[in-house]
């Protein structure tokens, strides 16, 4: 681990907040996972597996952005807040100039809809966020911006994680998706 | 501008003359930005072989898959299983069986920890 990293993973007071503005493209996403999985595993102390979890659940957001909220040309911008010893957020906000754009209440009535436990998808998009990103946060939230856009930003509390890998011995390669405590 | 991902496909030798089986490799990262063309591989291994067959997913070197990814992996299974044939996984990673598991696809679609263990299932479930 680099000096820097020492410093940050030390740290257990000051929130440490990183924005990264990007084009609206795909292609991009690749290093935004690289750089999610390099934050979470030298700056915080969730285990291995959510750090390969916050990749995904990053993945999807921007993924929404680039389909819904911005189009080309334009820029999504991801903002990650890691408050030492007690959590992580992620924002991702979009610029509101996609054609497929939709309100917060609208995708949050999607998401809703998707998410019931007893909702079988069949369709190959609208796991994202429904399944993926809302399992693995505590908090998934949808917010109007003035310009038009949307930013969603989700939570996941250490402490959750922490408990619940007491408990059950967090088997990474197991067969147990939902952990009952 | 793409994330690289390769498929490859492979023979197997059948235990019935009626069976075709196939190991369908997958390596990289499945993203938004490559998904959708290399989807069309296996759309187009489904409609050269229309009656059982049998594909065993080898997602040993697969780093990364997006619910996309995950989406076309359902659509498929449902077109194979639909003819008499079927779709299993072996040799995947941590990480890209507890994506499966969160959607809930580790409950349709069977995962094994070797290509062997997935050959013995498709022969034996013939």
């Amino acid at each position: 681990m680099s000096d820097i990293a020492t410093i940050i993973k030390n740290n257990k007071k000051e929130p440490i907040k990183i924005t990264i503005t990007l084009p609206t493209h795909a292609y991009f996403m690749s290093g935004i996972r690289d750089f999610t999985l390099a934050l979470i595993r030298n700056t915080s102390d969730f285990s291995e597996q959510w750090a390969y979890r916050f990749q995904s659940v990053v993945d999807e957001l921007c993924n929404n952005a680039i389909e819904h909220g911005s189009s080309i040309g334009k820029e999504i911008k991801i903002t990650f807040v890691n408050n030492p010893g007690e959590s992580i957020e992620m924002m991702v906000e979009d610029s509101g100039t996609g054609e497929s754009r939709m309100k917060a209440a609208e995708i949050k009535k999607l998401v809703d809809e998707r998410s019931g436990k007893e909702s079988e998808m069949h369709d190959i998009r609208g796991r994202g966020l429904a399944k993926i990103v809302k399992e693995w946060t505590d908090e998934l939230s949808f917010t109007d911006t003035p310009d038009g856009g949307i930013i969603v930003k989700v939570k996941k509390y250490l402490g959750d994680v922490k408990s619940k890998e007491l408990t059950q011995s967090l088997s990474f390669a197991g067969d147990q998706t939902h952990i009952v405590i | 501008m793409a994330t690289p991902a390769t498929i490859t496909i492979e023979d197997v030798q059948s235990s019935s003359p009626d069976m075709t089986v196939k190991i369908v490799k997958f390596s990289g990262q499945l993203d938004e930005s490559n998904v959708d063309e290399k989807a069309n591989m296996v759309y187009e291994l489904i409609e050269k072989n229309p009656k059982n067959l049998n594909l065993i997913f080898d997602f040993a070197e697969l780093e990364y898959m997006n619910s996309k990814s995950i989406g076309y992996l359902t659509d498929w299974y449902g077109k194979v299983y639909e003819n008499g044939g079927k779709i299993v996984v072996a040799q995947t990673r941590p990480n890209i069986l507890d994506i499966l598991q969160v959607v809930g696809l580790t409950q349709l679609i069977k995962t094994f920890p070797t290509i062997d263990e997935a050959k013995f299932a498709i022969s034996h479930s013939a």
